[in-house]
């Protein structure tokens, strides 16, 4: 089989799976400043996408905009079926099945890591007590530090922090996992322990939509990678198009900067 | 005691740094400094630093003093405040109701002694080595005293200083010059001290840390104490005691003095210096010990002086006020051990977390019961009672706890937002109507459909399993089951007859009108805050404009508004009492201060935390409640402990309302009492003391409170 029949196979089966995310002509300014300039892309279920670009030219925006911290203004956004409007109610839904990890953790520093977890699934989701504390307890088993559940935010490493705000998100077993740079506020040594996490997860099968300069995990983990500039997406392909044989000039000049 | 003592791992506290995959590691233990190193690492480590101990400490010396000769001077007449106790705490509150208030001490007493047990992460108390330096500390204080004061003058059997011709005063003695001198010798020594502040500097002794510059200023400044004292005993024109008489009237402070210097001296002594630092008691023993020993000695020694009872001094020895209160106060204090103990035996069964939340809804409850339950001793109409009071109650927690079983539902939906608007809108169409009188129907039902109606609106947000929704259904039906019991109460009339409106009055009501004022201002503070903080630009303007209206206002105006003007606007047959008014006036403006410092709180919480709590799916209302204002309250500790306390003082005010407060009391009704015609001065004094006891503890509270919580610790 030549690569382009992979290809091409690839691209089929990934065809019959269902659309998680879907961007129609997307368009957010904020004042008189476009920050997204007619996004549009398809993520399938089950794809891991890596969204690459130069800093400000909308990453962060558009991520946000997929579970509605940001509104964007034009265009459509479907999440898993569901149109994010100004309609609480779908918002609530979306988001209560689009998990999301920041940069800067964002855990509540007043609550233990337990609470940390816990805290969503018994109000968002209605679970009982022991059924969340049960949950979180395997949570903080699948990203690796069972240890530090009674402990508070503030007395955990940077690394550590992070995977406790990724548990936080899985426990709202949400469909969607999005990640805005999650290892950019981490010290050299803590990014694998959360990269190793992200990996796992990926080979989970999670839909996951990942902003990150980590070109490493790009080439290994991602299905997708997306170039943005300026707001707009510039290319997309696999890793190994995108990072051997790119075609847009600004890509080119892009990845001769980062590698 | 022994339960505590010698366990240094119980109070090792949850938060240690992060320790990785290394071993707790054992913080080294610092060496203990000597009394004379700790001076001269701390006190005249410098030239500049000795100058400034020796200034500060004359001043400082000079200051006690005068409030040491004011005291207990012979022109004193503590008799009005130690006559005057009840009047003082309770003003005309009737002796023969007075059970009633020490149930309501009890209650307190119950209730402090719980929390403290059960709840406050003491760590590990007050170590051996720091109890036993307090100890010496203060009877070396007691001491100094002692000394210090100037020698009483010689009265006469009413009570007169003897005085004597002026020209026989004086004397050329040396104690004569050193009295008229005195300002310039303590010039004379300041100036000493800057020559050898000067002379040590040049010879680097300061920064080598020997002991020779400690020892001289010390000396000096011993020299300036000496100067000090013996000034007092010059011969002026009021006769006083020789300094033999002095001391020997004042063995019963020399006593207090050795028993506490001695007490802490056996201590130091008897245990060595691991077990002084690693020896434990929890702080409350040292409080009860102190309190046992006042409490006891009323059964062994009449003390004090005569009390005013049933509207007449009793002037029989033997019926002193501590006499008279020895068997309730006694009684407080057990109640104060015994629940203390219990708090602390509960805590180790580890039932803490599960206690919190009941023994702080217990602490807002407290102060209505015991008012209107307790002090007003309500005499309830049993016909109404049972007519409609009672069904009322039992038809909103009835139906009530349906509409919550119902709108709980995790999947509820559409139905529950209609059902919720529909409870709305009868609950607002109530109020219409009572506006216009269509529709008679009791206050205390609109009351509670309007309850009805925001728990209907809040319902979704605490949504859940069958377990859950049986816990909202209870809270429903106990606040429902509280809220008419209490509205029964105030709509009862009191059958306790006192002069005033006030039912009580002296620092009872104080603490009356300040409990009560912060009860309704900081759920009023913290919803003015949320709304200046909104989006919805109309929340943003009315609390903006509140805020902007009671800050710019006097409280006074506010005060006299509610007190005098506000009843022309009621109708006619409705009046509001002057508490009422006043706390109402209070509460308002405290409100408005509140709100503020709770804003700053907001302010400090990050941006991330609102977008984290909207990315895991929290409503605003669970948002709000779960994330930002436990942040935004906890950074505010330290503001919202000042207002606490400004209002609690601001309480003197109700003495311009025409109110008998503590202040009013002490300014007003002692100095017109016969007896002690013109008498103010110690009153005041007193009332500053008790004041200034409150504001202290509450302010130390604080900083506890400010560490457990780890405020600015992030
Ligand atoms: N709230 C805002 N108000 C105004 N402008 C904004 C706002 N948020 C983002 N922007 C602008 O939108 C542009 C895109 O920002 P965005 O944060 O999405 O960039 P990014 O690709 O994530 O960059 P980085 O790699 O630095 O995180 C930037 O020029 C930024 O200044
Ligand atoms: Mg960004």
């Amino acid at each position: 089989m030549s690569v382009s029949d992979a290809t091409t196979a690839l691209t089929e089966e990934l065809a019959a799976r269902d659309d998680m995310i879907v961007c129609e002509g997307v368009n957010k300014w904020f004042g008189d400043f476009q920050a997204l300039d007619g996004i549009t892309a398809v993520i399938k279920e089950r794809e891991v996408v890596v969204v690459l670009g130069p800093s400000g030219s909308g990453k962060s925006t558009w991520i946000r905009c997929i579970n509605r911290l940001e509104a964007h203004q034009e265009g459509r956004i479907v999440i898993d079926g569901v149109e994010l409007t100004n309609d609480l109610r779908n918002i609530e839904k979306i988001r209560s099945e689009v998990g999301m990890v920041f940069q800067q953790f964002n855990l509540f520093p007043h609550l233990t890591v337990l609470d940390n977890i816990m805290l969503a699934p018994i109000w968002v989701r209605k679970k009982p007590k022991g059924e969340a504390e049960e949950l979180a307890r395997s949570l903080l088993e699948r990203v690796g530090i069972p240890e530090q559940a009674e402990k508070y935010p503030g007395q955990l490493s940077g690394g550590q922090q992070q995977r406790v705000a990724i548990a936080r998100a899985l426990a709202m077993e949400p469909r969607i996992m999005l990640f805005d740079e999650p290892t950019s506020a981490l010290d050299p040594e803590m990014i694998k322990e959360v990269l190793d996490v992200m990996k796992e997860l990926a080979t989970s099968g999670m839909t996951m939509m990942v902003v990150t300069h980590e070109m490493g995990f790009a080439r290994e983990v991602a299905d997708r990678v997306i170039f943005m500039e300026d707001g707009q997406i510039v290319e997309t392909g696999t890793p190994e198009h995108f990072f051997t044989n790119p075609q847009e000039e600004r890509t080119k000049l892009f990845l001769s900067q980062i590698l | 005691m022994t339960a505590t003592m010698g366990d240094p791992a119980a109070g090792a506290g949850p938060v240690e740094p992060w320790d990785g995959e290394r071993g707790p590691a054992q913080k080294p233990e610092e060496p203990s400094l000597s009394a004379g190193e700790w001076l001269g690492r701390n006190l005249f480590s410098s030239p500049v630093n000795s100058l400034l101990t020796v200034v500060f400490s004359l001043l400082v010396l000079l200051a006690v003093r005068g409030l040491l000769n004011f005291t207990f001077s012979e022109e004193r007449t503590w008799r009005a405040v130690k006559t005057n106790m009840r009047f003082l705490f309770t003003h005309a509150y009737p002796q023969d109701q007075y059970a009633r208030i020490w149930v309501c001490v009890g209650a307190i007493a119950v209730l402090s002694g719980l929390s403290v047990g059960l709840l406050a992460r003491a760590g590990r108390g007050i170590s051996m080595k720091k109890l036993s330096m307090n100890l010496m500390a203060t009877g070396g204080v007691i001491a100094l005293g002692i000394v210090l004061r100037e020698p009483s003058a010689i009265v006469d059997d009413e009570g007169v200083a003897l005085h004597r011709d002026a020209s026989a005063a004086g004397g050329d003695s040396f104690v004569g010059w050193l009295d008229a001198n005195a300002f310039a010798v303590l010039v004379v020594l300041v100036l000493a001290n800057v020559a050898l502040a000067v002379w040590f500097h040049l010879q680097g002794t300061y920064l080598r840390g020997g002991p020779e510059p400690r020892t001289a200023h010390g000396a000096l400044v011993l020299v300036s104490v000496g100067v000090l004292i013996v000034q007092q005993y010059a011969t002026g024109e009021v006769v006083r005691e020789s300094f033999a008489d002095a001391m020997s009237d004042r063995a019963w402070w020399w006593l207090a003095a050795a028993l506490l210097a001695g007490a802490g001296a056996a201590l130091w002594l008897g245990l060595g210096d691991a077990r002084r630092r690693n020896t434990f008691v929890p702080a409350m023993y040292v409080f009860f010990v102190g309190a046992g020993v006042m409490v006891l000695s009323a059964w062994v020694y009449p003390w004090g002086h005569y009390g005013f009872l049933e509207g007449e001094f009793i002037n029989e020895p033997g019926r002193t006020v501590a006499m008279t209160t020895k068997l309730p106060w006694t009684v407080m204090l057990v109640l104060l051990v015994a629940t203390f103990e219990l708090g602390r035996v509960l805590r180790a069964a580890g039932a803490g977390p599960k206690l919190r939340v009941p023994l702080n809804l217990l602490w807002v409850l407290t102060p209505f019961v015991l008012y209107w339950a307790v002090l007003r001793d309500p005499d309830l109409d049993w016909d109404h009672v049972l007519s409609t009071d009672l069904p009322m109650a039992v038809f909103f927690a009835a139906f009530g706890g349906l509409v919550v079983w119902f709108l709980a539902h995790p999947r509820i939906g559409e139905a529950g937002r209609v059902i919720a608007v529909v409870l709305v809108a009868v609950a607002a169409l109530n109020w219409v109507a009572a506006y216009f009188g269509w529709y008679p129907m009791l206050q205390k039902a609109r009351i509670s459909f309007l309850l009805l109606a925001v728990v209907a609106l809040l319902a979704h947000n605490f949504a859940g399993d069958r377990a859950q929704r049986m816990k909202l259904v209870a809270v429903w039906v106990a606040t429902m089951a509280v809220f008419h019991w209490l509205v029964t109460l105030v709509n009862s009339p009191s059958t306790v007859d006192t002069p005033t409106d006030a039912l009580i009055g002296g620092f009872g009501i104080t603490l009356i009108v300040a409990v009560f004022t912060l009860l309704l201002a900081f759920p009023m503070g913290v919803l003015l805050a949320l709304a200046r903080t909104s989006k919805l630009p109309i929340f943003r303007v009315l609390s903006t404009a509140y805020i902007e209206v009671f800050r710019g206002v006097p409280l006074i105006t506010v005060l006299f508004f509610f007190t005098l003007i506000f009843n022309l606007f009621l109708p006619d047959n409705m009046t509001l009492v002057d508490i009422a008014g006043a706390t109402i006036g209070f509460s308002l403006f405290s409100a408005a201060y509140l709100a503020e410092n709770v804003r700053g709180g907001l302010q400090a919480v990050r941006r991330g935390q609102y977008e984290a709590s909207d990315a895991v799916g929290f409503t605003t209302v669970q948002r709000t409640l779960f994330i930002v204002l436990p942040q935004a309250l906890r950074v505010s500790i330290p503001p919202l402990v000042g207002q606490v306390i400004a209002t609690f003082k601001e309480t003197s005010l109700l003495a311009i309302v025409g109110i008998f407060d503590f202040l009013r009391i002490a300014d007003k009704v002692i100095s017109a009492q016969s007896e002690f015609l013109g008498v103010k001065r110690e009153g005041l004094l007193f009332v500053s003391f008790i004041y200034w006891i409150f504001a202290y503890n509450m302010s130390k509270h604080s900083q506890r409170l400010e560490k457990r919580l780890g405020v600015g610790e992030r």
